[in-house]
């Protein structure tokens, strides 16, 4: 089913070029600061990051969703869901500081605490909330 | 034009015109008002980071004709702590946004109009800037940096081709977003809008979160990143901070620094009987001052923040020499740009410049003492600059140098 498309009015073009306007600014800065910015580099890894979500996070995701589809009970459903989609962005998020990639020697104030822990608490609530929904749902008996 | 795939992509493809929900993609939270809904917010979000990246890289690469006034002297606490705030709440937002709009990533044909391919085009700058703007800053806050580029010319540069991808992206989806904004938000039940669909949910399939339930979702991720981590600047809740990066009652002196004095290379010569801070420059006076000198001083107290680039910062009192005190010690001309520079043998930030405002502000010090103690090394032993509305980095540590420009 293919709805009409609609021409592209002038908000389009306009917002179109405004917005290529400034990719252009932010281009221009990128190649002009090489020095630093190491465009070659810098290409790289902003490609890297886009393939990676394009062709690993995101079939990952999609699969996952369809195995909780099938194999978590529907009431328990919802819960689940939500708890594992909180699960995997907390745990991507906090990754780097439980690995302590960026420890610095010599400072006692760089990442002063035990993340691997923390991660583990703040985790452990998130899924006795979802926990705790869905005994709310089986007493309801939604 | 008609191309057709193989049979087993064709399946995996989207029609670039059709709904979100079609084919093998029938969720139906792959809805167009859940991907306004979270567009704007992230639309917001990312704005403000925009604009308050902006106002820290103008700290960091001043500019005469818009010289940063010193006052309101917590001023960039605020903007930068909510910089890093907005831009971890935005985590949650991307990522489910990503989902939710994915049948638009693998649409055959890529597009059907020239305004399509070129909108299309732009979802490359727009998808890979978002997910490199996010990244990157989370892993500076980290202190990670698994790449070779400077980070903040690389998070700056960038966010100019983010931005403008989301000023085209919100001009192209202006009509649909709204339209779909604007719809009754109680919409018809799924089996009565979709028999298929109904009937699947009475099996069991393609029940689980509703729309309103993955919007609650990205609401509690987005809230769970925030609660832990914005105790590295909120005080009252940095118990909460479990995954924040720093903690703003960690460190010598009971406060952290971001170089210490060791990384910093300066243990010696902070330490050496033969330091001297000397006000040079366009000055009547050049002065050479020990530490005695310094401290018989007349000193002033100051209660000023650190606020870190890096979203953490606490606030504390000073005591130290003013800046203008100094100048006028020397007989400094007047309404100069001042030169700060520190015993750090190398480094981006051995140095800073107050603009004539901040040189003049009451409340900018070399400060020697920290809660009414001297100062520890780390924090800028024997003597730090102490400044109003200013990045830490430019709080130059170990400060031997004055210089009116």
């Amino acid at each position: 089913m293919t709805a009409a498309p609609r021409p592209a009015g002038p908000r389009f073009w306009i917002t179109t070029a405004a917005g290529w306007g400034l990719i252009g600014w932010g281009l221009f800065g990128i190649v002009s600061n090489h020095l630093d910015t190491r465009p070659a580099d810098l290409a790289r890894f902003v490609a890297a990051g886009a393939l990676l979500h394009d062709l690993l996070v995101a079939p990952v995701a999609i699969l996952a969703g369809a195995l909780v589809a099938r194999a978590v009970p529907r009431r328990a459903r919802g819960p689940v869901q939500a708890a594992l989609v909180i699960t995997s962005i907390v745990a991507l998020f906090s990754w780097p500081l439980v690995r302590a990639y960026g420890l610095a020697a010599n400072n006692p104030t760089s990442l002063p605490h035990n993340y691997g822990r923390n991660l583990l608490v703040v985790l452990g609530l998130v899924w006795a909330a979802a926990a705790g929904m869905v005994v709310v749902r089986l007493k309801r008996g939604i | 034009m008609s191309v057709r795939l193989p049979e087993p992509l064709q399946r995996l493809t989207t029609d670039p015109d059709a709904p979100l929900r079609q084919g093998a993609y029938r969720s139906a939270l792959r809805d167009e008002r859940l991907a306004a809904i979270l567009g704007a917010a992230l639309g917001v979000l990312f704005s403000t980071c925009f604009l308050t990246g902006l106002y820290s890289h103008l700290h960091q690469h001043p500019v005469s004709w818009l010289p940063i006034p010193p006052r309101p002297a917590g001023l960039y606490r605020f903007t930068q702590g909510l910089h890093v705030a907005a831009g971890i709440a935005s985590v949650p937002v991307l990522v489910v946004k990503l989902w939710v709009v994915w049948p638009r990533f693998v649409s055959f044909p890529v597009a059907r109009r020239v305004s399509g391919l070129v909108e299309r085009i732009g979802l490359l700058p727009l998808v890979a800037g978002g997910i490199f703007m996010t990244f990157s800053g989370v892993a500076n806050i980290a202190q990670w940096y698994p790449w070779r580029f400077s980070f903040t010319a690389a998070h700056y540069w960038m966010a100019w081709v983010t931005m403008g991808s989301i000023v085209a992206h919100a001009g192209a989806k202006w009509a649909v977003a709204r339209r779909s904004l604007a719809r009754p938000s109680r919409r018809p039940a799924l089996a009565d809008a979709d028999p298929d669909l109904g009937t699947e949910a009475e099996d069991g399939v393609g029940t689980g979160l509703t729309r309103r339930g993955l919007l609650a979702t990205v609401a509690g991720a987005s809230g769970v990143l925030t609660l832990t981590t914005i105790g590295q600047t909120v005080r009252p809740l940095r118990r909460l901070g479990l995954l924040a990066p720093r903690d703003p009652g960690t460190g010598p002196q009971g406060r952290p620094v971001n170089r210490g004095a060791v990384n910093a290379g300066v243990v010696d010569l902070a330490q050496s009987p033969f330091y001297r801070l000397e006000v040079t420059g366009r000055v009547a006076r050049p002065l050479s001052l020990d530490l005695e000198d310094l401290r018989a001083l007349p000193a002033h107290d100051a209660v000023l923040p650190i606020a870190c680039v890096e979203g953490w910062s606490y606030s504390a009192p000073w005591r130290g020499v003013r800046v203008r005190d100094l100048l006028d010690m020397a007989g400094g001309e007047p309404d100069r740009t001042i030169l700060i520079e520190s015993l750090e043998p190398r480094g981006a930030y051995r140095t800073s410049t107050l603009n004539p405002g901040q040189a003049a502000d009451r409340d900018t010090l070399l400060a020697l003492y920290l809660d009414g103690e001297i100062l520890a090394l780390d924090h800028g032993y024997p003597c730090r600059l102490i400044a109003p509305n200013r990045p830490g980095v430019l709080q130059t540590k170990w400060v031997n140098r004055v210089v009116v420009l």
